[in-house]
């Protein structure tokens, strides 16, 4: 009788068209939106190389330091290049400055003048350059003059210009700061958003539990009350239904994976063996809560639906699926909503194989996990139990 | 009268995705549109900048401390490492800067102690790492030439304070204008998602096998019907985009009553227009009622992703808005964009514009054509 049920009720999940759209399509159509709208982000965010121009007045011809630095700092052959520039006359600058093509450009007169459209972080670098090679004429120029002075204590009043010049020159040169970049390299903060797709396809996979479910529930299918009347356990039935739809969905969440890895490029982390337990887990919860609603709310098919949905896509709003800062503030400010939210569980376990290098974390939510799902279904259980129907 | 009648009380049962919509939009937008003020003085961009000192806060290390202080905006964070993780993975922070023990020490001894850091990356980092190499660079200048802690101190200040004069040409108020190009692309979601939602489910709805046998035998001319109902479609299409203008109004104040605003307006409302009759397409296309929730939700998400409603159009990948061309939010959230950069209106500058809104009409053309095209078939078969 397990079997039977079981092959049935599989058949029938297959041939719900609705439930198979928004279990196994749905998660792969939003996560295709996702990898076009996102692909691009993190790299539009890096330092790309600012378009100026420079004013070619007599002053910047004749200042040395200006001139090496802005040639230094556009060669094309320095990887640390900063600047595309064109050396221009000051009615070009500003012709090609409202054309937009140029950022801003340099007018270096008594003082260096940077002339902008609007404030930006471009903007604010090529202020920030035009500074620092002022401020290194002036560490040359007060390099210069303590030199001179000691010479001068020194009661040496025959001084050799070009040996002082090299000196500061040497005193220069080595002086880098001695910096050292200790970040992880998972660093894709966009990943949280097909996290919390993949929170989204398990939980939605309730959808799955509840149907079947409710295939054996005598008030709300035909279906049902022939279920009922026959003389098979209530137990059995049960779990060969949800059975069946915990391997639907499993199918669904693997399909999904299988997308996200071999076509987005979704990166998990290296551990495959935690994410496959992170993914059954959290399908396991997502069953456990649709199985959780059918039992409580006597509704129809379409409510129960809507529960499940609306839970789901409130727990995936609170853990960022619609902006990913969410999750942040939420986990900052009020730590014990996305503590006790599903979705977040899942979202903050595949985060966590992803960023950190400890599991604690991720064992933390695992278990969060299934202490959710235990709950709901003890819940399930104690609504299900001894339930008779004088008349339906 | 009575298909008007019908028609609001079918609206009414469909108010709670409605409400859903403009509660994201007034959630989203007010999110992103706290006015703040605009000046047209030149604002350098601040990084955002944590510092763990683990040594003590004298000399040189509060000078540094100091300099970073000034230039940036200084995050507080509880100082737990996975706190810190998060934040810097989260974009919290830009830049974490670990200073360590005995640095100034080690510093003043000509150790040139090291400097651990944690970079998210990104331009704000790249800036936050220019600073601190640059005080370091002269810092280490200094140091090798003068003894005293105090003369290396005002040294560095006094190169520090050598700064470049910025002048800005622009006098457009760019914070406002940016906030309501935000909004008027995210109503592009809301009036679609909303459009289709309700005008498919009102369709089906009167096209219920029942419903329509019994429109037929009424006495009411079939046309007149068709008319009403139209009319009725575009009205609340028509209310639902006033309602969102009525809002924007609202969030984004004074910017909506320049020559900006207007365009903003006339643009959303020849794009609600064009989302009016794709969702008449649509709900000829559709009878299934459950089918409704997956067609708007593809629809709408797709579309505003596809064309930068919710990512800006900047950040997304050129072949992505190559295939977006063929979308009509393409082209009313590409005029939006355009209206972030306009100063002056002139015939020159407004002919892109006009020009996105024509291709925005024939889009809406080439629906009302296939609708008809379909409908004309249906009846036939019937």
């Amino acid at each position: 009788m397990f079997i039977h049920n079981f092959k049935y009720a599989l058949k029938t999940l297959f041939r719900n068209k609705m439930l198979i759209f928004w279990t196994f399509a749905f998660p792969i159509i939003l996560g295709t939106f996702f990898n076009m709208a996102f692909s691009d982000i993190e790299k539009s965010e890096k330092l790309d190389i600012i378009d100026i121009a420079i004013v070619e007045t007599d002053e910047f011809k004749n200042n040395e330091i200006f001139k090496e630095s802005f040639k230094e700092l556009s060669n094309k052959k320095n990887k640390d290049r900063l600047f595309n520039t064109k050396y221009v006359e000051e009615s070009e600058a500003k012709e090609l400055l409202k054309s937009n093509k140029i950022t801003g450009y340099l007018l270096l007169k008594d003082t260096p003048k940077v002339v902008v459209t609007t404030s930006g972080i471009n903007e604010t670098i090529l202020k920030y350059v035009t500074e620092e090679i002022k401020q290194t004429e002036k560490i040359v120029e007060n390099l210069a003059q303590s030199e001179i002075k000691k010479e001068v204590e020194k009661k040496n009043y025959n001084i050799d210009y070009d040996q002082i010049y090299n000196k500061v020159l040497e005193i220069t040169k080595d002086s880098d700061a001695n910096i050292k970049n200790i970040t992880s390299h998972n660093l894709s903060y966009t990943m949280i958003e097909f996290y919390t797709l993949i929170a989204m396809a398990c939980l939605y996979g309730g959808i799955l539990g509840m149907v079947a479910i409710n295939q054996n529930l005598a008030n709300m299918s035909s279906n049902g009350k022939r279920v009922s009347v026959a003389p098979t356990s209530k137990g059995k039935l049960i779990l060969s239904s949800v059975l069946a739809s915990y391997i639907t969905q499993l199918i669904g969440i693997f399909l999904l994976f299988i997308y996200t890895i071999f076509a987005l490029k979704v990166d998990y982390g290296n551990n495959l063996a935690l994410v496959i337990l992170l993914a059954t887990v959290g399908s396991f919860a997502g069953l456990s809560l649709g199985v959780a609603v059918a039992c409580l709310f006597k509704a129809n098919d379409n409510v129960k639906t809507g529960i499940v949905i609306s839970i789901t896509m409130f727990g995936c709003f609170l853990s960022g699926m619609m902006g990913i800062t969410m999750k942040y503030i939420i986990d900052k400010n009020i730590p014990i909503i996305n503590k006790l939210n599903p979705a977040n569980m899942i979202t903050d376990g595949f985060y966590s194989l992803y960023y950190y290098d400890t599991l604690d974390r991720f064992y933390f939510n695992v278990v969060s996990l299934l202490i959710f799902a235990f709950l709901m279904i003890a819940i399930s259980m104690f609504s299900l139990r001894r339930q008779k129907y004088d008349s339906i | 009268m009575t298909v008007f009648r019908t028609f609001l009380k079918v609206l009414n049962k469909c108010k709670t995705p409605i409400i859903m919509y403009t509660v994201f939009l007034i959630f989203f937008g007010g999110f992103n549109i706290q006015t703040s003020d605009n000046s047209t003085n030149f604002t350098a961009s601040k990084p955002d900048i944590l510092i763990i000192n683990k040594d003590c806060e004298k000399g040189i290390t509060k000078n540094l401390i100091h300099y970073i202080e000034k230039n940036s905006n200084i995050i507080d964070i509880e100082n737990k490492e996975e706190k810190i993780n998060d934040a810097l993975f989260y974009r919290d922070v830009n830049y974490i800067i670990y200073i360590p023990d005995h640095f100034r020490e080690d510093f003043l001894n000509h150790k040139n102690p090291k400097i651990e850091v944690k970079s998210t990356g990104d331009y704000q980092a790249s800036l936050a790492e220019m600073m601190l190499e640059r005080y370091m660079k002269i810092a280490n200048t200094y140091n090798k030439n003068l003894s005293s802690e105090k003369k290396i101190i005002k040294n560095i200040d006094d190169t520090l304070s050598k700064q470049a004069k910025v002048e800005i040409t622009s006098k457009l108020d760019t914070d406002h204008l940016e906030k309501a190009t935000f909004y008027y692309n995210f109503t592009n979601y809301c009036l679609l998602a909303g459009c289709i939602y309700v005008i498919c489910l009102i369709l089906s709805s009167f096209k219920n096998e029942h419903i329509q046998k019994r429109t037929i035998i009424s006495s009411m001319n079939y046309k007149e019907y068709n008319r009403k109902l139209l009319l009725s479609n575009s009205l609340f299409s028509i209310v639902l985009w006033l309602f969102y203008v009525l809002l924007s109004f609202i969030l984004l104040g004074n910017i909506m009553f320049t020559l900006h605003g207007l365009i903003y307006i006339i643009n959303s409302f020849v794009f609600t227009l064009c989302a009016l009759t794709l969702a008449f397409l649509l709900g000829n296309l559709v009878s299934n009622k459950n089918a409704i929730n997956g067609i708007v939700n593809v629809i709408a998400l797709g579309s505003s992703f596809l064309c930068g409603a919710f990512v800006p159009m900047e950040y997304l990948p050129n072949s992505v808005l190559t295939i977006a061309h063929i979308l009509p939010s393409y082209w009313f959230i590409k005029t939006n964009e355009l209206l972030k950069t306009i100063e002056s209106f002139n015939l020159e500058t407004i002919k892109p514009i006009i020009l996105n809104m024509a291709v925005i009409v024939i889009f809406t053309i080439i629906f009302v054509v296939i609708t008809n095209i379909i409908s004309s078939k249906k009846r036939k078969i019937n």
